[in-house]
């Protein structure tokens, strides 16, 4: 009888769910089509419109203005500045806590990864109104300068750069590669430096990046603080100017997409290579440290 | 003494391998350092608390507060009549409408990649889900604009072909526009979130259930949508909250000119405020965590029930 059955296993056509889920080629591509139009017409028209002149000629007046308009570099140059003092921030914050949890409390895995959830269920809007009420009374160092965005998008960007690093850390052996480490006479600084940080590369770029994509799409926070950030920018010129409106936003866009699929590419070869990369990063470590004995 | 023992055991089992320690072994020894291990994770508690926790807490509180910080109720009173009644009913009713449209596409749009055998089409649905879902803001709105406002390339053409949408009902500057402008990070939201329940209808279950001679209507009616029922509602709640919170693209499409929680709470703080509505912000604020908490209990029940046979 059980040998039956796994025949029958084995001469179904197709593994796993495609088995199952065999929905029809017209089914499977009218819907994906579909969905896809819904997603490419909105930034083809957009292009249209940022490409369109007085009775219907094509020009690029648009972009041209908006290079030449001091707010547009001034308001850039605030949002990346912030997104800079963010990446930081989260970076400073995140790496110690996650290896100290995986390495000490990790019964607490999940219950951190639930906290950094946190930031989700309350939504931005109270978290603003939150910090007026609160932080009133802060020196105006904090709540007049920008650096009270870079302070509270740590916060409202975790659920993204926890999760991220989290599972970059989940993905390498860290209790052996410190174990080996420190019976190799490391130090914690020279753990860090040469085991931690090189194995944890690409967690830390992606929650760097995520963080920095969230900081440049933030408006919430920034326009009910009343600080002109790019995005804040973006919805001025659009009180005035729709065309060039919608050219920053394909420009906003890319600055976002971009580094996006940068994490999105990097992770997907991470995840290919991790084991292969953690054995030979444990090797060069075990030879650093032997010429530096040496 | 019997510390060093339980040293000398811990560090045994360690070096050989042993996964499972006996319990009664280990208890003494972690009990005492339990504080010990937490101090790790305080500055990030502390930082949490400091920027998230005092914030989310000091709103709730000022919103049983009057002016002058005597107890009252005279915020929600105000909170629930008139314009802010209404925009709660509008956040609603938005959030759920694109919450249930998204859900039916985006389940449909998993089915249809997770059967589909083109890696190339798996890997370009689930990066692109991936990008599209934290693609909302504010040039979301705009290309929104470009594609079906007034004057959007889109509006043109059909009104060029003799059917102007705008004479006939629609408008994207209203709720029912906003339904349609969601979709757009809600979708690929969903998408992420369906994938990893669908791939993991396992092969087993689905063996077994052909093999016992199960038609595909019976595979879906007894195992595949009891199955999927509670990762989809799951999901359903995490794009209801979504909605929900969503202040960027409703306000710079809108302008705040529809009533929407968010939009209402924002213009209260850009200093729009009447006299004798000093803490109803505050009021807005904690029906907005109330309303967001209650999902996050009813997700964390559901996630409870799904997670028992999809893991």
């Amino acid at each position: 009888m059980v040998a039956v059955t796994t025949n029958v296993g084995r001469n179904g056509k197709e593994p796993g769910a495609a088995n199952v889920l065999k929905l029809g080629r017209a089914f499977r591509y009218g819907v994906l089509g579909l969905v896809g139009i819904f997603f490419i017409i909105p930034i083809l028209a957009s292009a249209r419109f940022s490409f369109l002149g007085n009775n219907n000629t094509i020009t690029i007046s648009a972009y041209t203005e908006l290079f030449s308009t001091p707010q547009f570099w001034s308001t850039l140059f605030l949002s990346v500045k912030i997104g800079l003092g963010t990446v930081l921030l989260t970076l400073a914050l995140l790496i110690p806590t996650v290896v100290w949890i995986h390495l000490r409390v990790p019964k607490l895995k999940r219950v951190f990864e639930s906290i950094s959830l946190l930031p989700l269920v309350i939504p931005s809007v109270v978290v603003t109104l939150g910090v007026i009420t609160s932080f009133k009374s802060l020196p105006n160092i904090i709540m007049g300068t920008p650096v009270i965005l870079a302070l509270e998008y740590v916060i409202l960007a975790l659920p993204y750069s926890y999760r991220t690093f989290d599972s970059a850390v989940q993905a390498i052996d860290l209790k052996t590669l410190v174990d080996a480490g420190q019976s190799l006479g490391a130090g914690w600084s020279k753990l860090l430096r040469l085991v931690l940080l090189p194995n944890l590369r690409s967690g830390l770029l992606g929650a760097a990046i995520l963080a920095f994509a969230f900081c440049l799409g933030e408006f919430a926070v920034a326009s009910l603080l009343s600080f002109t950030t790019f995005p804040v920018f973006l919805v001025q010129v659009g009180q005035v100017a729709a065309s060039q409106a919608v050219a920053l936003s394909l420009i906003a866009r890319l600055f976002t997409w971009m580094p996006l699929a940068v994490i999105i590419i990097s992770f997907g070869q991470r995840n290919a290579s991790s084991k292969k990369k953690t054995v030979s990063l444990a090797k060069t470590i075990e030879q650093e440290e032997t010429t530096g004995i040496a | 003494m019997a510390s060093s023992t339980n040293v000398e055991e811990s560090a045994q089992s360690r070096a050989g391998g042993v996964s499972s320690p006996g319990p009664t072994e280990l208890r003494p020894k972690r009990s005492r350092r339990r504080w010990h291990n937490g101090i790790g994770t305080v500055p990030f508690l502390v930082y949490l608390g400091l920027f998230l926790v005092i914030p989310a807490i000091s709103v709730v509180v000022t919103a049983f507060q009057s002016g002058a910080g005597h107890f009252t109720l005279s915020n929600f009173n105000e909170a629930v009549h008139g314009v802010y009644l209404k925009s709660f009913i509008n956040s609603i009713q938005l959030s759920f409408a694109a919450a249930i449209v998204a859900t039916v596409l985006g389940v449909l749009a998993s089915l249809a990649v997770c059967a589909s055998s083109n890696r190339i089409v798996r890997a370009l649905v689930s990066s692109g889900s991936a990008v599209f879902a934290n693609t909302g803001g504010v040039p979301l709105a705009f290309s929104f604009i470009a594609t079906v406002g007034n004057f959007g390339v889109i509006t043109k053409l059909l009104t060029d072909a003799g059917f102007n949408p705008y004479d006939h009902g629609f408008s994207l500057y209203s709720v029912f526009g906003l339904t349609i402008v969601y979709q757009y990070f809600l979708i690929p939201l969903m998408v992420l979130i369906m994938i990893p329940p669908i791939e993991a209808l396992r092969k087993e279950w689905v063996d077994a259930s052909s093999s016992l001679g199960a038609t595909r209507a019976q595979f879906w009616r007894w195992v595949g949508i009891p199955l999927l029922a509670p990762p989809i509602l799951a999901a359903f709640i995490v794009l209801f909250t979504d909605a929900f919170a969503a202040y960027a693209t409703a306000e710079a499409l809108t302008s705040g000119t529809i009533s929407l929680v968010p939009i209402q709470l924002g213009a209260l703080i850009s200093g729009n405020v009447l006299a004798g509505q000093t803490n109803l912000g505050d009021a807005l604020g904690a029906g907005m965590i109330a309303i967001v908490l209650v999902a996050g209990f009813l997700y964390a029940y559901v996630q409870r029930k799904a997670s028992k046979w999809l893991r």
